[in-house]
């Protein structure tokens, strides 16, 4: 059975409309593929479904395109590539970051902030989109994975 | 002039090395060999480590916009080439920046600074930065960038990249296709390709299938079910005497066995790839070797296999020599000299291997 699954048009829409909420973005450049029950990676490649199937007959497929985004309940969140990678396209529930706020960000802190927001929150600092926060009451949770983390001097 | 003597050579130790390690008398007899009158420039080059070199991954931002970013962390950055203005060396960073000319600082002319102003980075700096960790570039050594300036992968091409990870060049490929057309990226080893999986998300390279086979299988079945390419990178397996600056440890490693096993699978995975390659199409073979075994040998044996692949002659911006048309009784056609041998001490780089091929039918 194949591990991973790329979406049919109709598929794409819906994760397309949950980003368009959350967002603002109105359209994923690319074929988007499900591995497993909530990971979704980008393929932008010119190979068709067709023939990547094709290609699964000479050899495992570990992986197509990047991981760029994970389905948590009824919402998207966007790993640091995603939100580079549509950041043009991405128009609300954005928090920007001072230059204290994104160190302690890229380090894999949660930020103590009251932003008067719940939800997913793409994280900005400058130019740089750094992934997605997820906001509560007091604080917005940090999912910086760890090869991606600053780390402190002497670490 | 100095010479060197073969049997009684003094271990290599690079600054900051905790380990130092002789070259073995038959590997430097061959290099000595190899290299004639040069070889005394050569071990000397190898006390030295290797500059900090990186590629602006342009796929996510701009040699200029990273260069101003650099700038501002006090770096001090060259940009070797004008025409790859992606490549830049890390000379370091300034110290005691607030002791500097205001007007230096002012105008970013960090050219005004003195060389002894500028202090080493910190071991790993290159890699802890957040332009590092947001994919903005890729720490890679020059020698390393050339095989792709020899492919000259393009937008919408079909291309295999047959060896690769860690993924330096399938990043460098991805940038050069702008993200569009398909790489096809494998590696026999599942613990190389979570690294290349990694490397290959941290620089955002989507146009890239990542596929787990042995090369030469994998050739086997795309051919039997009829995948061709535009492109091909064979940047092969090899016993690595090109990276002793950077990894030392290789000294210890060498041995005239592994060179001759690893040519027999060098031309395997050569003849292999060459049975995808579309008409037309191109296949650069690299190493990053200096054995003539692993390199001209394998160029040889591939030319007289098929007739209808052809040498091409490749342009570097870097100082290339000819590839050798005689080694150790053997002689080989006379056109291997159109390939690459770059030595550590010609460039102050990495020692490496470059070939290029095309299909002509």
């Amino acid at each position: 059975m194949r591990f991973i699954k790329i979406l049919n048009q109709q598929e794409k829409k819906e994760i397309e409309r949950g980003l368009q909420q959350q967002f603002g973005v109105d359209f994923v450049p690319g074929l988007i593929v499900k591995r497993g029950e909530e990971r979704l990676f980008l393929f932008s490649g010119s190979f068709s479904e067709k023939d990547i199937e094709h290609l699964e007959r000479c050899t495992f497929i570990e992986r197509i395109g990047i991981y760029f985004a994970k389905i948590i309940g009824n919402d998207i969140r966007l790993s640091i590539e995603g939100s580079q990678i549509l950041k043009d396209q991405i128009k609300k529930n954005i928090f920007f970051l001072d230059s204290k706020q994104a160190e302690e960000w890229m380090m894999g802190r949660e930020l103590l902030i009251k932003t008067g927001k719940h939800g997913f929150l793409i994280m900005k600092y400058g130019e740089d989109f750094l992934g997605t926060g997820k906001a509560s009451e007091e604080k917005i949770g940090n999912f910086i994975p760890k090869n991606r983390r600053l780390k402190e001097r002497g670490q | 002039m100095k010479t060197y003597e073969i049997q009684n050579h003094a271990p290599i130790r690079l600054p900051n090395a905790s380990r130092s390690f002789s070259p073995k008398p038959l590997f430097l007899e061959r290099m000595k060999k190899l290299l004639g009158k040069d070889f005394y420039e050569y071990m000397e080059i190898l006390k030295k480590p290797v500059a900090n070199s990186i590629r602006c991954n342009t796929l996510k931002i701009s040699p200029e916009e990273l260069l101003k970013r650099l700038k501002s962390k006090h770096w001090s950055i060259n940009q070797p080439f004008k025409d790859y203005k992606e490549i830049m060396i890390v000379k370091g960073k300034i110290a005691n920046i607030e002791k500097l000319n205001d007007f230096a600082i002012k105008n970013s002319f960090r050219e005004l600074v003195d060389e002894d102003e500028i202090i080493d980075l910190e071991p790993g700096e290159l890699g802890r930065s957040i332009e590092h960790l947001l994919g903005y570039y890729y720490v890679q050594e020059i020698a390393s960038m050339l095989p792709i300036l020899a492919l000259k992968p393009g937008p919408g091409e079909i291309v295999l990249d047959i060896a690769a990870a860690p993924g330096s060049k399938t990043t460098q490929i991805a940038a050069a296709m702008k993200n569009t057309g398909t790489i096809i990226a494998n590696d026999v080893s599942l613990k190389r390709l979570k690294i290349l999986a990694s490397n290959m998300e941290r620089c955002g390279a989507t146009n890239t299938i990542i596929t787990k086979k042995d090369g030469i299988a994998l050739c086997k079945r795309l051919k039997e079910n009829g995948f061709l390419f535009d492109k091909i990178l064979l940047d092969a397996p090899c016993s690595g005497e090109g990276t002793l600056r950077s990894s030392p440890i290789t000294y210890q490693m060498w041995n005239p066995n592994t060179i001759r096993y690893l040519s027999k699978l060098q031309k395997g995975l050569l003849a292999s790839a060459l049975e995808i390659l579309k008409p037309k199409g191109e296949i650069v073979y690299s190493t990053c070797t200096h054995a003539p075994e692993e390199n001209e040998e394998v160029v040889d044996f591939v030319l007289k296999e098929f007739p209808d692949v052809k040498i091409e002659a490749i342009k570097l911006p870097i100082k290339c020599r000819p590839g050798i048309t005689e080694w150790q009784n053997k002689n080989y056609d006379k056109k291997v000299e159109k390939s690459c041998r770059i030595y550590p001490q010609d460039n102050d780089t990495e020692g490496f291997f470059i070939a290029k091929l095309r299909r002509i039918k």
